[in-house]
């Protein structure tokens, strides 16, 4: 039985969010193949890291009790030695515990994770992982070069632009300036953070400045995107390494006023000031989307066109805007680790969140079988000519 | 909709439209503790509702805030936001806040409403008397005890108490602040017209603190508000509103 370490947690605003997808949609699922001897990782909100089978019981988080846990807990330590091996204390004669971690699934959410950091990790352990590698994380996690990035492959995004947070006490009126080439609504966004952390629709030149402090507060560059009108906004989950394969395009069904901000998407199930939806990330969506056959087509290549050229693998999520009449579509943002892997959309697609899990876990080692075969170093007599 | 106030991320509500009532929530609950209050007031005023530091999506801060930090808290909201109420409605600590702010001239507002407000400090009888005594001394009786049953032993006792503590936990050091200050003097200051709101099965702030209160006050109508407890809005929703409704008229 091959083991697989979840880490989830982490240092990161959306640290509860991790959580919930880790146990909910990635350690159940797992279990349930009975493929698998599934590890749990938790990294605090400070960093300590812990491994304990505890770790796999909501209630430990829900309760509280996990501060006790942390108090009394061992933390882990990770051994690099022929890939990735997790070692704590067993707490009994000064022995320690060792267990040999075949596949990791990085289950976390924003900062220190999802950005490519837990990735470097991951790569100089030589270890298999799921999901997109440390420059397509680094890439999707910063909104400025994932437009950079998809703009050179020749995709479109609305007008933007973008500034140091530092920059805003002594350069705000050139910010200000710039930001008068873009019309209103305004979407003022941290580049780093996602599940709408820190955004701000912007009506008027009033709230600007607010917003712009915000933003500011919470990263070190800001983005500003000029709205799009006669708004549709879509998101397609895709896995795949080389062949990506796209879920169902996902139409959220909320008015423009009411984007999914933080609360929306995960406090409120899906949509502000009600009740009654589909629970949990985004619960209120049509899928799929509502769109004529030829426009959904485009969207659909739109995304997958996005997913290769920020060179994603495993699985990973593109958000796209449309002007349902230019019919023009809009690379919007694209998230490496969809909350809850977006299992509801891949069940309506027609794959359960025990097989997307395995699949995931096979593109995984696919990719790391693959990266093995390729020469990284090799002898040479380079230092004896010195 | 979030701002930044005084450096910390702050989040708040704005509804409706009309003279501006602003709701300040108690200690240990967020803005969302007022939802149904907010959706009913913004049919004929505009409403703005925050989440003190501390709590909610609101940063806390640095250091240990007393009423008088988060009343000036709430004054530097209200600035930069550009919002200024007519009506501060506070339940429990947020009216304590309220009290505190208005009888210091950090806030203004023309009208004033306390739902089961918090302030009266030192007026403990019977059973709650005697817990707060254990507290007193359990610190050092416990000490032998292992962290985790002295964690336990500590969380029973506090609730049995009504002591809200526990509640945020980063946030004890304020709250001793807050317990240790008693708002009569502030109220005694507040000449503006009050509507005070107690329910008659209130443990934490029974309804004899709200007629301390009102005694302070030259202008406040007390109203106790049957069968309910320390969430009178949550209690008896719509009794509340109509009350609050008929004050502001």
């Amino acid at each position: 039985m091959k083991t697989v370490a979840v880490i989830f947690g982490g240092r990161s605003t959306e640290h509860d969010i991790s959580i919930l997808t880790a146990i909910s949609s990635i350690i159940k699922p797992l279990e349930l193949t009975g493929e698998y001897q599934v590890e749990p990782v938790y990294i605090s909100k400070t960093g300590e890291w812990f491994w304990d089978e505890k770790l796999k019981d909501i209630q430990l988080y829900q309760s509280g009790d996990i501060e006790l846990f942390m108090q009394k807990a061992p933390k882990v330590h990770l051994l690099f030695e022929g890939g990735l091996v997790l070692v704590k204390s067993s707490q009994f004669a000064g022995r320690k515990m060792y267990r040999k971690i075949d596949v990791v699934f990085p289950a976390m959410h924003g900062t220190h994770g999802e950005d490519g950091e837990l990735m470097g990790i991951l790569e100089m352990a030589n270890v298999a992982y799921v999901g997109c590698g440390v420059a397509a994380s680094a890439i999707a996690m910063d909104k400025v070069l994932a437009k950079q990035v998809t703009m050179s492959s020749g995709i479109y995004s609305t007008p933007w632009i973008w500034f140091y947070a530092d920059d805003l006490a002594t350069k705000h009126k050139k910010i200000l300036e710039d930001i008068k080439q873009l019309k209103y609504p305004l979407f003022v966004k941290p580049a780093h953070l996602g599940s709408s952390i820190g955004i701000t629709r912007v009506e008027e030149p009033s709230q600007l400045m607010n917003a712009l402090e915000v933003a500011s507060h919470y990263d070190d560059k800001v983005i500003v995107e000029q709205g799009v009108q006669n708004l549709i906004e879509v998101t397609l989950p895709i896995i795949g390494n080389n062949e990506p394969k796209p879920a169902l395009l996902e139409q959220p069904l909320t008015k423009p006023e009411d984007f999914f901000d933080f609360e929306t998407k995960y406090m409120r199930g899906g949509k502000k000031g009600k009740s009654g939806g589909k629970s949990g990330a985004q619960g209120y969506s049509k899928i799929p989307a509502d769109l004529p056959h030829e426009l959904y087509k485009i969207a659909e290549k739109t995304a997958l066109d996005v997913y290769k050229a920020v060179h994603c693998e495993g699985i990973a999520r593109v958000d796209l805007l449309i002007d349902s009449k230019t019919q023009k579509v809009y690379f919007n943002e694209i998230n490496p680790l969809p909350g809850g892997l977006y299992a509801h959309n891949w069940q309506q697609a027609g794959m359960a969140p025990v097989q997307l899990v395995s699949e995931l876990i096979r593109y995984a080692e696919e990719r790391f079988s693959r990266a093995q075969s390729k020469n990284t170093a090799f002898t040479t007599n380079y230092l004896k000519q010195f | 909709m979030q701002v930044v106030v005084n450096k910390l991320i702050t989040r708040y509500e704005l509804t409706g439209k009309g003279k501006t009532v602003l709701l300040l929530h108690g200690w240990g609950d967020t803005l969302a503790g007022f939802h149904d209050l907010t959706a009913a007031l913004s049919e004929k005023h505009q409403v703005v509702v925050l989440d003190l530091p501390g709590f909610g999506q609101t940063q806390a801060p640095a250091e240990a805030w007393d009423l008088l930090d988060y009343a000036k808290f709430v004054r530097d909201f209200l600035k930069k936001t550009k919002i200024k109420p007519s009506v501060i409605v506070g339940h429990s600590n947020g009216g304590a806040i309220a009290l505190k702010g208005l009888g210091n001239g950090v806030l203004t507002a023309d009208k004033l409403v306390l739902l089961a407000s918090s302030g009266i400090r030192g007026e403990y009888k019977g059973r709650v008397k005697a817990a707060r005594l254990i507290t007193k001394t359990g610190k050092a009786l416990s000490r032998p005890l292992p962290s985790t049953m002295r964690f336990r032993l500590r969380r029973k006792v506090y609730d049995t108490i009504g002591s809200d503590m526990l509640v945020a936990e980063n946030l004890q050091e304020s709250f001793k602040k807050i317990v240790a200050d008693d708002v009569r003097p502030d109220a005694a200051k507040v000449k503006i017209p009050a509507l005070l709101l107690y329910g008659d099965k209130d443990t934490a702030t029974p309804l004899s603190y709200g007629k301390m209160l009102a005694d302070e006050m030259p202008k406040a109508i007390l109203d106790d508000i049957s069968p309910a407890g320390h969430f009178v809005h949550h209690d008896q929703p719509e009794m509340v509103l109509n009350r609050i409704r008929e004050f502001l008229k």
